[in-house]
């Protein structure tokens, strides 16, 4: 099969092909998914190079572990568990290389998210979707990396507490209080920027 | 309010609360506007979020991001990439197994046959090759062989089983 064209086969039978080796079906995969993939790595690192670079590395990681998919979730599901994973790690090491931020040190001492006064007219209402967008992915780069990613697993991947809690390695109560506070700072990010515009 | 409470508000939101707590919550939030004004917020944020995920794409283009993942399979597993089809697992999976199981067949096979069809020794000195011989191939075969190396013939008899056809008329055929 090598050297064939996979355009019309299913992700079945690209994996299929894929675990018997063939390059050729994996590349077909990473071309049809590699855009969510990337995505994913983007809202949690914020950075465009980072996010190259491990949603790569999550490919490479894919092919490796191809024998472990068992078709229970989509494909892209599973590769986009395997790119968190790694963008969590990634933060991980970050985070042990600079001295924790104002923000996470609100969060442990009680945090400023109870002193932010409550939005009362959303800001994004009206607003057309694309505009929405760019918003929310503008506010989103201003939360720290703790935040940004309870959020992005819960919002975006629609994980419950618990499933965040085991991901990211912390309690539910944490997972709680890190929500509560990204969505307060998203709802007052959000706001001024309604201010300003 | 206290931090507890809007943890809860927040829980009674993302549907993380057991029935008879989220009807409490509901409650209170009918009968305290404070209450009810975050709910709201949170509600509009996370509704925001859903509905206006950011769509990104890889800022490469597809040969020069694969480019990258090849490389760095190829450099991992190079046996596995350097010939397709071969990666050990599948390999394993798609040619060993069926090779091992194909090699015990034709060893049984084998085994089999020898056991039912043990020729007579050839010659071995050549004072016996020049001897004319004549031989059964099968215990219970009605194929007779008459092998003399000295005029380099060999004649096979085929004829029925006795019970089959009571009058034997053996036909010799010649091979050399």
């Amino acid at each position: 099969m090598s050297g064939q064209n996979y355009s019309t086969t299913d992700d079945e039978m690209l994996v299929q092909a894929a675990r018997r080796g063939e390059l050729a079906a994996f590349e077909e995969l990473v071309f049809r998914h590699r855009d969510p993939i990337y995505a994913r790595a983007f809202s949690m690192t914020r950075k465009e190079q980072d996010a190259v670079d491990l949603s790569q590395e999550a490919w490479v990681k894919g092919w490796q572990r191809l024998e472990q998919f068992q078709g229970d979730a989509s494909f892209t599901t599973w590769m986009t568990r395997i790119v968190i994973n790694l963008c969590l790690d990634h933060l991980r090491k970050q985070k042990r290389q600079r001295a924790e931020s104002i923000e996470e040190m609100d969060e442990e001492s009680g945090g400023v998210e109870r002193q932010m006064p409550v939005v009362t007219v959303n800001p994004t209402a009206g607003l057309e979707r694309a505009e929405l967008r760019v918003k929310i992915d503008e506010a989103l780069g201003r939360l720290s990396a703790e935040h940004r990613t309870v959020l992005v697993l819960h919002e975006f991947e629609e994980m419950d507490y618990k499933a965040i809690a085991k991901t990211v390695g912390c309690s539910m109560g944490t997972v709680m209080s890190r929500l509560f506070y990204a969505r307060r700072k998203m709802a007052a990010l959000l706001a001024d920027m309604r201010k300003i515009t | 309010m206290t931090q507890e409470q809007q943890l809860k508000l927040q829980a009674f939101l993302d549907g993380e609360l057991a029935e008879s707590e989220a009807r409490e919550i509901l409650a209170w939030t009918q009968r305290d506007g404070a209450a009810a004004a975050l709910l709201s917020e949170l509600k509009n944020t996370r509704q925001a979020m859903v509905q206006a995920e950011p769509h990104l794409g890889v800022p490469e283009t597809r040969e020069f991001f694969w480019s990258k993942i090849e490389r760095e399979i190829r450099r991992q597993e190079p046996a596995a990439a350097a010939a397709p089809g071969a990666s050990r697992p599948a390999m394993l999976r798609d040619w060993l197994l069926p090779a091992v199981a194909a090699g015990a067949l034709v060893l049984v096979a084998a085994g089999l046959l020898v056991h039912f069809n043990v020729p007579k020794p050839a010659p071995e000195t050549a004072a016996d090759a020049d001897t004319p011989t004549v031989e059964t191939t099968l215990a219970n075969s009605d194929a007779t062989t008459y092998r003399d190396a000295s005029e380099g013939t060999t004649l096979v008899w085929f004829s029925p089983a006795a019970d089959d056809n009571p009058a034997p008329n053996k036909k010799p055929t010649a091979i050399n």
